[in-house]
């Protein structure tokens, strides 16, 4: 596949949260606003194309044997490396995703990459890919904290949206809201794709 | 002493239950909570792995990283000691339980990427909790997820047999119903502990 | 897996381990000052918020801050404004529900608290967060030092009492914990020294 297809691909077909339904505890836990949605996002891709180049670099260099431990060590590294360039320098994104910086290292995204892709191909394309896979991630982070942040707080970016009556459904930035977001969207999403093939959805 | 312990242990299972309501350990309970025999299988090998890495990641810290003044390589270390527990267990189930072993597939060398491992050896410094304290909310953590993923299991069980609109079907039917069984942990916020 | 193939294995994995710490180590030196510089910012300001009247802060050294009955105490800075001591932040840092609160307390010199400011926490959202609110925080301002300040729940609160917030007692409790050795310290080190 060309380049641009192997970024591309990440965006829809192969998104990595709404179709292949990887990563889920991050998109779960910090989608409570649209600016830690987009914070993690970005922080996630930032791993996942420095973790992909840097495997696809050493690939011959690493046993099949001992990639998984590889594997581990390179992406802590690089998520270590995020961790301190963001406290140093966005203290606030630190603050509100606070624990979930270092569980990026447990992103089953980046480690599937790795696995899948980046261990397989070469450099440029490697980045590609992870680019792709970060921005979907994000994207579906975006849609997701856009409709809790909205429906359970009231405000989107951090903007009021509504006059002073309307009362959030505060459930909706807790636990449950997280589940009932994404299932609700997943449903809706597996609605969609199956009228476009022209099967009836109840079939 | 004893009832601080109590406090952590009861906080771990119900009030701050790992999956229902830190969203920790996702992954492998929407990916392994089809049957109930595999989610205690399940549960039992995560209980394993969080106890005895919330002991040796509490012991790296205190003994290497704070000594030594590297606490920035706490992401790497506690995701090799993880790592290389996972690998450990499954040796063992291999020995022992093969029958397990086969029917974890896949989730069972995830563990190490399960978030709810690295997290609760993380959240041990993050509190400040001794070595003891730490073993326990570790274990008790582990209990909450291993109650939630059998829950689970149950539910979907009784789900396979109903009538299910096509769009919902497998996982956003689970979603939503995790979300209710979330809604009911919810209840226990109140408790005054 | 033959021997010289376990060695070969390790050697490698310990040499991409090593390489990664090392990268680490760089990383660490060139962003641990920066990260440290705003720590301290984040403490100046606290101070500015919580004792608005004074213009400079200095250090003030006291024995025994961080052990036995202080325990709780990071620092104290006396706040001045023209030369006149106008009062005194306190840094204190007790246990809450999920770890350590990082808490500023300011007090004048007649022994009220003039403003208390969380510069920390990491309570439970939505329960324990709640305590970073005014709502919450407001209760504690203009209260004297000579008290201590008990937590209450389902009752009005008298002058020493302190509503906790509900559901979040062991929060509510902590940042009273923190004021009160905040206001202690004021008293007994500060305050009775100086005979006033």
């Amino acid at each position: 596949m060309g380049i641009a297809k192997e970024f591309s691909k990440g965006l829809f077909e192969e998104n990595p949260t709404l179709v292949q339904l990887v990563g889920m505890c991050p998109t779960l836990a910090i989608t409570t606003s649209v600016t830690n949605g987009i914070g993690m996002g970005l922080s996630t891709t930032a791993v996942l194309i420095g973790s992909n180049v840097a495997i696809s670099l050493l690939r011959k260099f690493v046993p099949s044997k001992i990639r998984i431990p590889a594997f581990v060590v390179i992406i802590a590294g690089f998520v270590t490396l995020i961790e301190m360039l963001i406290k140093a320098y966005f203290p606030a994104l630190s603050k509100s995703l606070g624990i979930y910086i270092p569980l990026i290292v447990v992103n089953c995204i980046i480690l599937a990459r790795a696995e899948a892709f980046a261990y397989k191909y070469d450099v440029v394309k490697s980045a590609a890919d992870g680019l792709g896979m970060g921005l979907g991630f994000t994207l579906a982070l975006i849609l997701i904290s856009s409709v809790r942040e909205v429906l359970g707080n009231g405000t989107l970016l951090g903007v009021q949206l509504f006059g002073e009556n309307f009362q959030p459904a505060l459930i909706m930035i807790l636990t449950p809201g997280g589940f009932l977001t994404l299932g609700t969207i997943l449903g809706i999403k597996n609605w969609l794709a199956a009228r476009k093939k022209g099967v009836s959805p109840d079939a | 002493m004893l009832r601080e312990i109590i406090v952590i242990a009861l906080s771990a299972i119900l009030v701050e239950n790992f999956v229902l309501v830190k969203f920790l350990g996702i992954c492998p309970f929407l990916g392994v909570s089809k049957k109930t025999e595999t989610a205690l299988g399940m549960g039992m090998a995560v209980t394993f792995v969080m106890a005895m890495a919330s002991a040796i990641t509490w012991l790296v810290q205190e003994f290497i990283l704070v000594p030594f003044h590297i606490e920035y390589l706490q992401t790497i270390a506690f995701i090799l000691v993880i790592a290389a527990l996972v690998q450990f267990v499954e040796m063992v189930l291999q020995k022992i339980s093969p029958g397990l072993y086969q029917a974890l597939g896949i989730y069972l060398p995830l563990i190490t990427t399960n978030c709810a491992v690295l997290g609760v050896a993380l959240l041990n410094i993050q509190r400040e909790y001794n070595f003891i304290n730490s073993l326990v909310f570790g274990t008790c953590a582990a209990l909450g997820f291993t109650l939630a993923i059998v829950l689970f299991a149950g539910v979907r069980e009784r789900l396979e047999m109903s009538d299910i609109p096509k769009p919902l079907q497998d996982f956003p039917i689970a979603l939503i119903t995790a979300a209710l069984l979330s809604i009911a942990f919810l209840g226990f916020q109140g408790l005054k502990l | 897996m033959r021997n010289n193939e376990i060695v070969s294995y390790s050697l490698r994995l310990f040499i991409i381990t090593f390489s990664v710490a090392l990268i680490l180590a760089v990383g660490n030196h060139i962003t641990a000052d920066r990260i440290e510089q705003l720590t301290i910012q984040l403490q100046n300001d606290a101070r500015k918020s919580v004792l608005p009247e004074a213009a400079d802060f200095d250090e003030v050294p006291l024995e025994g801050l961080g052990r036995g009955e202080y325990k709780l105490v990071n620092s104290v800075y006396e706040g001045k404004n023209e030369g006149a001591t106008v009062g005194y932040c306190v840094n204190v840092v007790p246990k809450g529900f999920g770890g350590a609160i990082d808490i500023m307390v300011g007090v004048d010199i007649k022994g009220k608290i003039t403003g208390i400011k969380i510069i920390s926490s990491s309570e439970t959202a939505g329960l324990g967060s709640k305590a970073e609110r005014p709502e919450f925080l407001q209760q504690y301002i203009g209260k004297s030092t000579a008290n201590t300040l008990k937590v209450i729940k389902n009752a009005t609160p008298k002058d020493d009492e302190i509503e906790a917030i509900s559901g979040a007692t062991v929060t509510s409790n902590a940042v009273t914990d923190g004021v009160n050795a905040a206001a202690q310290l004021v008293n007994e080190k500060i305050l009775k020294v100086k005979g006033e």
